[in-house]
């Protein structure tokens, strides 16, 4: 009688555990870390199978975010009525914290050693170069700011008298209107603006342009930020869309599209707001 | 003998110079492409605005056998959700015939293939429920972090390198490929070029697991705003199921 118990209980836990086994398993950890301690994507392999023991997300760490549904609701919107989503509706669009740590304990995150896997991404798609903007072309026309702005390469004797100078990098440079210059055989040519200077202001004429939250302001085919100091010059951010190129953009054929190459910076021709425009893009190997 | 002890000489110099090498190249600066980045946005805000939709998701998944190595998976999943609390996943494949329903306050499973339901009672929004059910019953549900309002900070918070890699096509569909490299895995995402910027494929590879499992969806058949009857999320004992007790996680353990 006994006997007949303990087989009947090892009947019972066996088809439990058939049970469990025929429930959605545990994942194998194959899912990106979200704040609520889990979350992500699900593929859990088949539990009854010894390698779905693989290591489950046991690391998830406690949720050190606010739970989702604490986010603000969309009904700030002017929407008649509020519209449940699917997910409470409320995200972060644009103004992301590019230096925030992992909260789920990854520690270390801007400083990667060993990244060597970004080197072997050369294999651009067809369209590679593109943006976000559909590619559309339009006729390049060489854009000058008004007459003190020069190109690249253009010679002066002389310099204005309300011209500024600045030593970046070991090297005197001269700025007037929006154009850097270096002493050149006796007079000044224009050089591109070396990244990382500042400049006190910037003429009349420049534009901005935004790339997710950040403002860019751009002059003859220069990107700047604003900072305390002044404008600060910076590599053309990709996504940036600006609407004149300055003489001397080279066009360069890129899989049947014509794209445009400024001062090593790839800008590719569309449209916004029904005019034309140019929208930075990654060059090679970028 | 002079020779020899010079010729390791050289060689050890040669050696150390490589190391330094690598070691100069191993400190890189962190890249972010700010388009990836905008891409990602779009589509994290299109999803964050549905009020329903539905999506077939096929994924392929390995698992590791220490005799036979990786081993393929697949399912087929169809997922519908309507906010704030409803959800249905039909899924078929390697993992059987299974069904998970949400009303709001139960989610309840079905086994078609065992003619077994369980039920639990879980947190009323969607992204709250997957993700606590995940957690504690490691109950997945495809495609579940395009769901999170924090999709793009997380995988932000967790990139070594985010970069847009250009225009391609999935079934048939020009898509925005996007590919990563995070802290123990590196993933691909491919964002429908469209009016809705839509998430279309995944892929992840564990990098830092043994073998580098690969788990790979394709999501089609999108529905945007669908009319889902409130019914649909309804779950209803079939005739002779048997009731199951679902065990979370640790009690498996």
């Amino acid at each position: 009688m006994q006997k007949s118990f303990k087989y009947t209980y090892v009947v019972i836990a066996t088809v439990l555990g058939l049970a469990i086994a025929a429930c959605p398993q545990q994942g194998m950890a194959q899912r990106f870390s979200h704040g609520g301690g889990g979350g992500g994507f699900s593929r859990p392999a088949p539990a009854a199978r010894p390698a779905a023991a693989a290591p489950r997300q046991e690391a998830r760490p406690a949720p050190a975010r606010p739970a989702p549904e604490a986010r603000p609701a969309p009904e700030a919107r002017p929407a008649p009525e509020a519209r449940p989503t699917i997910n409470g509706g409320g995200r972060n669009v644009g103004n992301h914290d590019f230096n925030r740590t992992n909260v789920n304990a990854h520690a270390n995150v801007n400083v990667r050693a060993n990244i060597n896997v970004r080197d072997n991404v050369n294999v651009y798609h067809t369209g590679a170069y593109r943006g976000i903007h559909p590619y559309n072309y339009h006729p390049y026309r060489p854009y000058y700011w008004g007459p003190h702005w020069h190109p690249l390469g253009f010679f002066l004797a002389s310099l204005a008298a309300d011209a500024t100078w600045f030593n970046f990098n070991n090297q005197r440079y001269y700025y007037d209107d929006g154009c850097y210059y270096l002493p050149s055989n006796g007079g000044y040519s224009v050089v591109p603006p070396p990244v990382g200077a500042v400049v006190p202001s910037l003429p009349d004429g420049y534009e901005t342009t935004m790339v997710g939250n950040d403002t860019y302001y751009y002059f003859g085919g220069a990107f700047y930020v604003s900072t305390d100091q002044g404008y600060q010059v910076v590599v053309a951010p990709p996504g940036a869309v600006i609407t004149e190129l300055p003489t001397g953009a080279v066009d360069q054929q890129v899989n049947g599209e014509d794209i445009l190459v400024y001062n090593n910076t790839y800008y590719q021709p569309i449209t916004q707001d029904g005019q034309d425009a140019y929208e930075v893009v990654p060059g090679p190997g970028q | 003998m002079n020779k020899k002890f010079f010729s390791l000489l050289l060689f050890g110099f040669i050696a150390i110079a490589q190391l330094q090498a690598q070691k100069a190249q191993a400190v890189k600066v962190r890249r972010i492409d700010t388009v990836a980045v905008a891409i990602l946005d779009k589509m994290s805000a299109m999803i964050g605005d549905l009020g329903s939709c539905s999506v077939t998701v096929k994924s392929n998944y390995d698992v590791t056998s220490k005799e036979l190595g990786l081993i393929k998976h697949s399912d087929e999943e169809h997922l519908y959700l309507h906010g704030p609390d409803k959800l249905l996943l039909k899924s078929e494949g390697d993992r059987g015939s299974r069904d998970l329903y949400f009303d709001g306050k139960t989610l309840s499973y079905y086994s078609l293939d065992r003619n077994q339901y369980g039920q639990i009672e879980a947190p009323a929004s969607l992204v709250e429920m997957i993700d606590t059910v995940s957690r504690r019953y490691g109950i997945e549900f495809p495609a579940a972090d395009f769901l999170y309002p924090t999709f793009v900070d997380d995988i932000l918070a967790d990139s070594k390198e985010l970069v847009y890699l250009g225009l391609t096509t999935i079934d048939g569909k020009e898509c925005y490929h996007i590919a990563g490299m995070g802290t123990d895995k590196s993933f691909q995402f491919w964002v429908s070029d469209d009016a809705f910027t839509l998430p279309m494929k995944m892929v992840i590879v564990y990098t830092t697991k043994p073998m580098n499992p690969q788990y790979e969806a394709v999501l089609s058949d999108w529905q945007v705003n669908p009319t889902l009857p409130d019914a649909m999320f309804d779950f209803s004992i079939p005739l002779k199921a048997k009731k199951v007790k679902l065990v979370p996680l640790t009690a498996k353990n």
